[in-house]
């Protein structure tokens, strides 16, 4: 009895696992699909010769390449922004004490509950009125700070005492030597988690580079994708390969780092 | 140095027993609260992006609902955007699907997600593995998934209509008839939303105190009953959370219809979210004043959910 109930634990958890997968595994198998077989009644599930050349063939009609790198440049600049200006804030918050110090904190608890989704349209007039529409900038100065991720930081802090400072002040440490020498090497676990789930963020993010940006050349790579999509027609095969290079940098990110990301999510109840 | 002039010797005699608490919790070095306003410095780059991208736009979005349409010269509109708004059948097709979106995909999420986590959280080998799988929808693109869902989900040759003729039903074309719209990004809804369900569900599981279980196979409960009295009631208020979390990330469904459909709400706007009305008003139409007014409305539905959650979550904590 105890096996057969252990036997459909196992059955269940694989069914599961399956339907998780199997988009990917479609994905990355359409991706080497000749256009037929890609379009097969009954599907196709693996085909007979990788057709190796959708992914270049992909590439010539999109410019992914470029895609990639102002991914790459403007995730990469927003979570190192985001990350400066969160170890600033963390430490004032937690270390040091000035007048409206709680009032500060209720406002930004209260910032919180603000959804991405509805300032990102005032968010595209103020950089409409910056005249900065379709430009590096326009990409990145808004996720140059987070709310959340200052009080993700100002929490773990929390449980560094804040004897440290004081004992670091009486030597004569000053406040920048003191985050440099002492409080980053503290977090740093925190703010590797951080790092990463900001980069991801920004990899991912779709709905406001495609509100500021026009030409091709602005493109990030989930926007670059869904043009790539419409543009492609009924070529599945190079919207699976086209896909595929959207996805797999960040799968091998995870593949390495799944322990750091997913005890960072977990703790923390991110959802964006 | 200012410090210096309360040394402990000297606070320890002053009769009001605040300052005498503050003073030696604090220590002698320390600085008092008026005397570290350095500490704006510090804030200061954080508070400026977040001034600027995070509270200006929010003023802005009422400031916009109750003027025209017009970007350069707007003026006074009164309430006239949220009577259009209000009055406008396509918003109520996007209220509509934004419910059915939240009604269907939340509680099914749930239900599935949380029976992953019970039975990877039994004794079964290789569950942290399993974890780690069922966290991948999380982290990938939303648009490249919503393409692949689009190849899965195809009327002519998808996979799933494949499966599903194989058990005789369908053919179904989910993406171009207008009335299986819907109904797609449901799926598509239901499987996005489990990575991140199973990870807090497994994380509130394991920090069940592991002794109540010990006593209940003392006394003989099975394993229903344990879940019943012992796992269930102590997951209640983390199960709240994430019934609310889901519910308000249902609200504000947008990038999983763009990808589904290719940059359309479905054929004839059919699965049109409220965000989707709003990018459309805001983007598409150039109804600035008329999309602010939704986004409004939507924000004070999302409000009251947020103060709803902290109430309960407050409630359940006690």
């Amino acid at each position: 009895m105890k096996h057969i109930g252990l036997a459909l634990r196992y059955v269940f958890i694989v069914a599961m696992a399956v339907i998780t997968l199997f988009p990917f595994v479609y994905m990355l198998s359409g991706s080497l699909m000749t256009y037929q077989e890609s379009t097969s009644i009954p599907p196709t599930l693996v085909p007979a010769h990788a057709q190796w050349g959708n992914f270049a063939e992909a590439m010539r009609q999109a410019p992914f390449a470029r895609y990639f790198v102002n991914t790459v440049l403007v995730a990469g600049a927003s979570t190192l922004g985001t990350m400066v200006t969160t170890v600033l804030a963390g430490f004032a918050l937690t270390c040091l004490d000035f007048r409206f110090k709680k009032a500060l904190m209720a406002c930004l608890v209260a910032l919180l509950m603000v959804p991405y989704e509805i300032v990102v349209f005032t968010n595209y007039s103020t950089i409409a009125d910056l005249g900065l529409l379709d430009t590096y900038p326009a990409l990145t100065l808004p996720s140059l700070a987070s709310v959340f991720y200052i009080f993700y930081l100002t929490q773990y802090l929390t449980a560094v005492p804040r004897t440290y400072y004081n004992a670091a002040k009486v030597q004569g440490c000053g406040d920048l030597e003191f985050i440099w020498r002492i409080m980053l090497p503290m977090c740093r676990p925190a703010l590797f988690t951080m790092g990463l789930l900001l980069f991801i963020g920004g990899w991912n993010n779709f709905l406001w580079p495609i509100l500021v940006t026009n030409t091709t050349d602005m493109r990030l790579i989930s926007n670059g994708l869904s043009a790539f999509a419409s543009e492609s027609g009924t070529a599945v095969q190079l919207q699976m390969a086209a896909s595929a290079i959207t996805i797999i940098p960040i799968l091998i990110l995870y593949a390495i780092f799944h322990k750091h990301i997913i005890e960072g999510v977990a703790q923390n109840g991110i959802k964006g | 140095m200012s410090a210096a002039t309360t040394s402990p010797a000297k606070t320890a005699k002053v009769s009001t027993a605040t300052k005498v608490s503050t003073a030696t919790r604090r220590g002698p070095f320390s600085y008092s609260a008026e005397r570290q306003p350095r500490a704006w410095l510090f804030l200061a780059p954080a508070l400026f992006f977040i001034a600027l991208f995070n509270v200006w736009p929010l003023i802005r979005i009422f400031v916009m609902a109750f003027q025209t349409n017009s970007l350069r010269r707007p003026k006074f509109a009164g309430a006239d955007n949220f009577a259009f708004v209000v009055a406008d059948p396509e918003f109520h097709t996007a209220i509509a699907n934004t419910a059915v979106f939240a009604v269907v995909v939340v509680p099914m999420g749930m239900v599935i997600s949380m029976a992953i986590a019970l039975t990877l959280n039994g004794r079964m080998k290789g569950g942290r593995f399993f974890e780690a799988l069922f966290f991948i929808p999380y982290l990938t693109s939303v648009i490249a998934i919503g393409i692949v869902f689009r190849y899965l989900l195809n009327g002519d040759y998808g996979v799933l209509n494949f499966l599903l003729g194989k058990v005789g039903i369908g053919p179904f074309d989910f993406l171009n008839d207008p009335r299986l719209n819907m109904a797609a990004l449901l799926i598509f809804g239901v499987w996005s939303c489990l990575a991140f369900n199973i990870i807090i569900m497994l994380s509130g599981l394991r920090s069940i105190n592991r002794n109540y279980y010990k006593v209940a196979d003392m006394y003989g409960a099975t394993g229903w009953q344990q879940l019943r009295r012992i796992t269930l009631p102590q997951m209640i208020p983390m199960l709240t959370f994430l019934a609310i979390v889901n519910f308000i990330n249902s609200f504000k469904v947008y990038t999983e219809v763009y990808a589904l459909f290719n940059g359309k709400a479905g054929i004839g706007n059919s699965a049109t979210t409220a965000v989707f009305y709003i990018f459309n008003k805001f983007y598409v139409d150039h109804k600035y004043g008329q999309g602010m007014a939704a986004g409004v409305l939507l924000f004070l539905l999302i409000l009251a959910f947020t103060l709803l959650e902290n109430a309960l979550l407050k409630k359940l904590s006690k």
